[in-house]
């Protein structure tokens, strides 16, 4: 069964107690959000997923959307749940109020992605996709362009999509061949054929902004030769009202493994009428200002997927009554214990728990940094969080949704048999969860990213806004009384990231192919470094708290046990990514391709 | 060529003409510490007849780049004018005439040198443009005997190349005096010209030069679009064409063409190519002409906030306009790949190929009638054009089969010399020698002259003792060993200090001495900055500690080793550059090192020995007053103030060669001169004893405290300054000692780690490292 209330209390800890000494500085612009503000948004967002959106999950993926004549239909109730979830003002919760937006600090609104993940990742994929574009269309469009747009994005009227993709090339665009023909009135008509676009027709909204790649005539080869045109599905006009349809049409829905009530469109641009979107030939730019945002918000979809399955889990591992436990009967009026009491359904239990609030500590830090990063009073503090959210960005993307894709995988296998039949609504999890592994950026170019470009970039400055803290507070903390241990074992596995780090920049120089042949497994190291840093400091605060005496102890104590856990057996086996790492490139690369 | 059979040798040198070339002949003569006799015409105006040359010395002392390598050369020089003083010449062994470029003007001082020079004193023209057998028409054969051309290149000091023609009159020892004193006391790579109009460098590179305006002009390319065409991958350097004609000077053009189209035959093919354009003439009209008048083909607008953008002249409407960066070279063709460069579609490779096609060929056309052999022209515009590749070397890499094809499909001439070389190369490789392809159609080995020793043919004839990623060990004969740095820009990391631990033994059990020693372009500007950044980012602060204790570990090997260790420093030997040197036993330093302790630029302090180095030699020099404090606060300045000495000579000013090392004048001669020096102190060679420091202590630092302080408060010193300056005062104060008790030099070392550490965590240093690595200059934070 899908079970969720959203973990309220974990999100408040990250946002009141957790970063408070992240060195940010008090972060300007965000007066109206005090504690009490956060928390109450928190409680409304809830109510909203748990009521709203959860219902419609298992029943919406069972439906899936449809195409009829051209228009796609989403599954029942998806079109009054968005009207709902734009009255409330959620569509444009973290966007400035000067497109008519709240204004919330991400770190709150990712807090409120990761509900809506939890509870339905499909529909939460139409408002996402109006966000990135927003994005992009912020940081290139023209002033006319952004006071057109975005307020009716901002309040969810009209959606968005970004339209990259082509049959012939995903992850490498500059084969890209959608055309753009300049006409007189400074307009363009677009014309090819894309393909996976997420909300690329729906019946949620009036009406749909997609910004489209294409080439100009004169183009140069490549991705150089790329440019961003916002292509309206109706063209509006000056009063808001609809004009004339134009020729960009979904011609068909992709069929896929899950993700069944988000519509993915092959879209057909057969000489629709667009504009150019910041400079010509610059359209990857543009592009990226919202991939990088994005790619936080996919890793928020694997921890929110993540966090519906530990719960449905425990759930069900408090329901379940099976065997008996093996230090003595526990429920003795019962035929059988319940499967909580067996370790292995423990191991499994706390992993998920432990992934889930490792991701959720540390997306909240890296939320932090996308905030400072505008509103921080101090230069260097900006600076400070560019770096970090650079080096970040592909580890949230692709730690979150591998580890997002683990826990729902774990979660079947706790159900047993419930688990993989459709009716308990488990194994939906798993299906939805499996493509954030893939879109926006597979987790394998992630870790490219990682290596490739984040780790070497200015001499590894990226990797000071992260490396710094974590010594410092070893140093720090290594003779603690009550954390020294974890604080140990965090000391060897950074120790291990630190070497890992120093061989693929050295290797890296000479043989791009023996850092790639690392990247993936120097991820996930880095990432749980990074979470474990998160645990130990937790685990720092939950002890201070207890001694000084809460209201809620068991929050406190359950984080020491948590973080516990992780320091015993997760944060082990990544630690010894690091062998992996050190091997280098030659058993994978030795193989000749005809003996595969 | 005449042979070297001189017996005379040259104690005292006259220069006549003050201007530049003269001025600049006589301050490196007094560089190499031989007294020189400057004479000039008397003013038009005022009581001081000597005021030409007097004020062209004064001058030199305020050009920069300086013409006097020290304070103490310029007192070599003697001025004078030739109305009064010409007599003094019969004191001088060589006169040198850098007047006027008029030939009647030249004719007439020589009248008058010969009445008063002692017979057998070489008398030598700088001219570059008139042919010696005019110079000399109508003297005496005993005057044409000791009369040769000697043409320096501008600035004399740094441009290695010297052209030397020889009369057929000529005798064969006074021309060795000179060949040799220009070589050995003056540093310059000699080339052997012919009588012929703009000898070697010039003939060449001023066809070169019109080419290229040329065919910017015909082709429509641009300004930078012909630079970076024709800058770095042809192996020019970076200025490109334009940029360098902005630094000669735009009105020198018009000069330089007017004296070899009156010179050169009128089938030559730069006849034909000589041309002015408007927009040139314009330029110059109007002031126009290169960095030293308004601006040039490029120039710095000032906005009105202060900012600067570089401005570029539109070739076609003559208009400055932002400057761009093309970027249309790419590949391999942008990294000297010529072949490639020249085959390029579109505007790249037609303009790369209208400059390289027709200069190639002209540059084989002058072969043997300029100078005997292609080595010749190859020095000649390596020296005195800096290029990276000399023109017979670039027809080797485009293949020079191919070129002739191309210059027929071309149309332009071709001459003997490409024809006969045929499918072969203009060098080879043969046996471990290089060889050249004379006129007589076969090789000759490249015969170097004795006392010049070079890596580079070592390298040739054999392989490495020990090698990694940073250095190597050479054997470089007689029982000495060469450690070379092989990095890039010769950094010094944990490689080197691996090799220099790995080749102590290994001098020990099988050779006598070792010489540190290399042919990049800079001895070695310190530590791999970058290495450190990224240890430092990745907050391996054990790792750098290491990297430290490790640098510390190695110098301090070298030093005690049971061999002698010659330091041979040239251009820059900047931090742990400069530590080595200290660390050595002995110093030949070529004449141009710059060489200093900069570790406080980039927020840190010397970490290899350099504090308690420096601090030995000044305690050790007789010159300076003794007790604990005077070496720690003439140590402290110089650090602190990260003092780079602007030669040699200066460099003993400042105490990083101590007065008994010793000053080589030719790049090419420093590797010979310091094994010699290695081997002359290998019979009883004991390692030095270990110093002891009276320092002291807490009093010290604070009163170096104060000093520092005054300069923060005066805005001098910046806040990070006065952190850096705090530690380092720390270290050069012996720490928390007395001045009742000795430190050892490994409590130094340990007090050098340490505050080291201190600083390299202070997020400032990493700043300051991170904007020296961003920039190429210092963050004064």
């Amino acid at each position: 069964m899908q079970v969720y209330e959203a973990p309220i209390r974990d999100m408040r800890f990250n946002l009141e107690e957790l970063h408070e000494d992240d060195g940010f500085g008090n972060l300007e612009g965000f007066e109206d959000f005090d504690a009490d503000m956060r928390a109450a948004i928190l409680e409304e967002a809830n109510k909203l997923c748990r009521d709203v959106l959860l219902p419609l999950n298992w029943p919406g993926d069972q439906q899936g959307c449809r195409i009829e004549n051209g228009v796609v239909r989403t599954p029942d109730g998806f079109p009054e749940a968005y009207k709902q979830f734009c009255e409330g003002g959620w569509a444009g919760l973290a966007v400035s109020p000067k497109w008519g937006g709240q204004g919330a600090p991400h770190s709150l609104a990712k807090c409120v992605e990761e509900m809506s993940c939890s509870t339905n990742l499909s529909f939460g994929l139409y408002p996402g996709l109006t966000g990135g574009a927003m994005v992009s269309l912020e940081a290139y469009g023209s002033e006319d362009q952004k006071n057109f747009y975005l307020p009716k994005m901002a309040n969810g009227e009209w959606t968005g999509t970004m339209c990259l993709t082509e049959p012939h090339c995903g992850t490498d665009l500059g084969m890209l061949r959608t055309k753009a023909e300049p006409q007189e009135d400074g307009s363009y008509l677009i014309t090819g054929n894309k393909i996976f676009i997420s909300a690329g027709d729906h019946d949620l909204a009036d009406n749909i902004i997609h910004l489209v790649l294409a080439r100009l005539p004169d183009a140069p080869a490549g991705v150089k030769g790329i440019s961003m045109f916002l292509v309206p599905k109706y063209m509006p006009k000056e009063d808001y009202s609809l004009g004339d349809r134009n020729p960009a049409y979904a011609t068909a829905i992709e069929h896929k493994m899950g993700l069944k009530a988000s519509a993915t469109c092959q879209m057909s641009f057969d000489g629709a009428k667009g504009w150019l979107v910041g400079p010509e030939n610059r359209g990857l730019e543009a592009m990226f200002a919202m991939m990088n945002t994005e790619r936080v918000a996919v890793g928020i979809q694997g921890l929110g997927m993540g966090e519906i399955a530990y719960q449905s889990s425990v759930y069900y591992a408090k329901d379940r009554l099976q065997g008996r436990s093996l230090s003595g009967v526990k429920n003795p009026d019962g035929p059988a214990d319940p499967l909580i009491v067996h370790p292995d359904v423990r191991r499994m239990l706390m992993t998920m728990r432990a992934y889930n609030e490792g991701c959720r500590a540390l997306s909240a830090w890296v939320s932090r940094a996308l905030d400072a990063e505008h509103a921080s009073p101090e230069p260097e503090a900006r600076e400070r969080a560019r770096d970090f959210i650079a080096l970040m960005t592909p580890v949230v993307k692709a730690l979150f949704t591998d580890l997002g894709h683990e826990t729902t995988q774990m979660a079947i296998q706790l159900h047993g048999g419930h688990g993989y039949i459709q009716e308990t609504g488990i194994e939906q999890f798993a299906r939805d969860a499996r493509i954030a592994q893939i879109y926006e950026g597979a987790n394998g170019i992630q870790a490219l990213d990682l290596v490739g470009r984040k780790l070497p970039d200015r001499m590894g400055r990226n990797l000071r806004a992260f490396f710094h803290p974590v010594s410092q507070f070893i140093e720090d903390h290594a003779a603690d009384p009550q954390i020294g241990k974890i604080v140990g074992a965090l000391q060897q596995s950074f120790g291990a990231l630190q070497l890992s780090t120093a061989h693929i920049a050295q290797k890296g120089l000479s043989d791009p192919e023996e850092a790639a042949a690392a990247a993936t497994d120097y991820l996930r190291l880095l990432g749980f470094v990074a979470m474990g840093y998160c645990f130990a400091k937790a685990a720092k605060l939950a002890h201070a708290k207890l001694a000084e005496g809460v209201e809620d102890e068991q929050f406190y104590k359950s984080k020491l046990i948590t973080a516990q856990f992780f320091f015993d057996r997760l944060l082990p086996p990544a630690t010894a990514q690091f062998m992996a790492i050190r091997s280098g490139k030659a058993s994978m690369m030795d193989m000749p391709a005809d003996a595969f | 060529m005449p042979e070297n059979t001189q017996t005379k040798s040259i104690k005292k040198v006259c220069v006549i003409g003050a201007g530049t070339m003269g001025a600049g002949i006589a301050a490196q003569v007094a560089n190499a510490g031989i007294p020189v006799l400057l004479l000039d015409i008397l003013p038009k105006d005022g009581d001081n007849r000597n005021a030409v040359a007097e004020g062209a010395v004064a001058k030199m002392l305020k050009t920069e780049p300086a013409p006097f390598m020290s304070k103490r050369a310029a007192k070599l020089v003697e001025t004078g004018n030739i109305e009064d003083h010409l007599g003094k010449v019969a004191e001088c062994d060589w006169v040198v005439e850098a007047i006027i470029e008029r030939l009647d003007i030249k004719q007439s001082l020589y009248e008058k040198l010969e009445a008063v020079r002692t017979p057998g004193t070489a008398v030598s023209s700088n001219t570059s443009t008139i042919p010696l057998a005019q110079l000399t028409d109508g003297r005496s054969d005993a005057f044409k005997r000791d009369f040769l051309i000697t043409h320096f290149f501008n600035p004399p000091r740094y441009m290695r190349l010297i052209e030397i023609v020889a009369g057929p009159q000529s005798d064969a020892g006074t021309v060795g005096m000179v060949r040799d004193f220009v070589d050995r006391q003056l540093g310059k790579s000699v080339v052997d010209a012919e009588d012929s109009p703009g000898f070697i460098a010039n003939r060449v590179g001023t066809f070169w030069i019109q080419q290229a305006v040329n065919s910017a002009f015909d082709l429509g390319v641009t300004v930078e679009e012909a630079d970076e065409i024709g800058g770095r991958p042809m192996g020019v350097p970076k200025t490109g064409l334009f940029g360098l004609i902005d630094l000669i000077g735009i009105d020198l053009m018009p000069h330089l063409m007017k004296s070899l189209t009156s010179t050169l035959p009128a089938d030559d093919w730069y006849q034909k190519i000589a041309r002015s354009e408007k927009l040139i003439e314009d330029m110059i009209a109007t002031g126009y002409t290169g960095r030293k008048g308004k601006g040039g083909f490029y120039t710095m607008e000032k906005g009105a906030d202060g900012s600067r953008t570089k401005m570029a002249k539109d070739l076609k409407s003559g208009e400055y306009r932002p400057a761009a960066r093309p970027g249309i070279v790419h590949g391999s063709a942008a990294r000297g790949d010529l072949g490639k460069l020249i085959e390029t579609k579109g505007k790249v490779g037609a303009y790369a190929w209208a400059v390289l096609g027709p200069t190639l060929s002209y540059a084989a056309s002058i072969v043997p009638e300029a100078t005997k052999t292609v080595v010749g022209v190859d020095d000649a515009m390596k020296l005195g054009y800096n290029w990276k590749m000399g023109p017979f070397e670039m027809i080797d890499v485009i293949g020079a089969a191919k070129l002739v094809e191309k210059l027929k499909a071309s149309e332009y001439p071709v001459p003997p010399l490409l024809e006969q070389v045929g499918d072969k190369s203009f060098y080879r490789i043969e046996n471990g020698k290089r060889q050249y392809f004379g006129t007589d159609g076969e090789y000759h080995d490249v015969v170097r002259p004795e006392g010049v020793l070079l890596l580079e043919d070592i390298k040739l004839a054999s392989e490495p003792l020990l090698k990694n990623g940073s250095a190597a060990l050479w054997d470089v004969g007689d029982g000495v060993v060469a450690l070379e740095f092989t990095g890039k820009m010769n950094a010094l990391d944990e490689q080197v200090m691996k090799l220099i631990q790995q080749a102590i033994p290994l001098v020990k059990s099988d050779y006598k001495a070792l010489v540190v020693y290399n042919e990049g372009s800079n001895f070695s500007a310190g530590a791999n900055l970058g290495l450190a950044l990224f240890a430092l980012n990745i907050a391996a602060w054990s790792e750098v500690e290491k990297s430290v204790a490790g640098g510390q570990a190695a110098y301090k090997a070298l030093k005690y080793a049971p061999f002698p260790v010659v330091a041979a420093p040239f251009g820059l030997a900047l931090g742990g550059g400069c530590e080595v040197c200290l660390n050595s036993d002995a110093i030949q330093a070529h004449a141009e090192t710059y060489i200093g302790l900069v570790e406080t630029g980039v927020g840190i302090i010397p970490g290899w020995g350099g504090c308690s180095e420096l601090i030995d030699r000044w305690q050790k020099n007789p010159r300076h007053p003794k007790g604990p404090m005077p070496a720690v606060s003439k140590a402290f300045e110089i650090i602190s103030t990260a003092t780079v000495a602007k030669s040699a000579a200066e460099a003993k000013e400042h105490g990083f060669l101590r007065h008994t090392d010793q000053v080589t004048m030719n790049r090419d001669r420093l590797l010979y001169d310091a094994k010699q020096r290695a081997l002359a102190m290998v019979d009883g060679y004991t390692p030095p004893e270990k110093p002891e420091f009276r320092l002291p202590g807490p009093a010290g630092a604070a009163a170096l405290k104060l000093a520092v302080e005054s300069f923060r408060s005066r805005g001098i010193a910046t806040p990070h300054d006065e952190v850096v300056a705090e530690q380092l005062a720390y270290v050069l104060t012996g720490g928390n000692t007395d001045p009742m008790e000795t430190v050892t030099e490994d409590r130094m070392l340990k007090l050098e780690q340490e505050a080291f550490m201190k600083l390299a965590r202070h997020p400032h240093t990493v700043a300051r490292i991170e904007h020296m690595l961003e920039t190429g200059k210092p963050l004064r934070n």
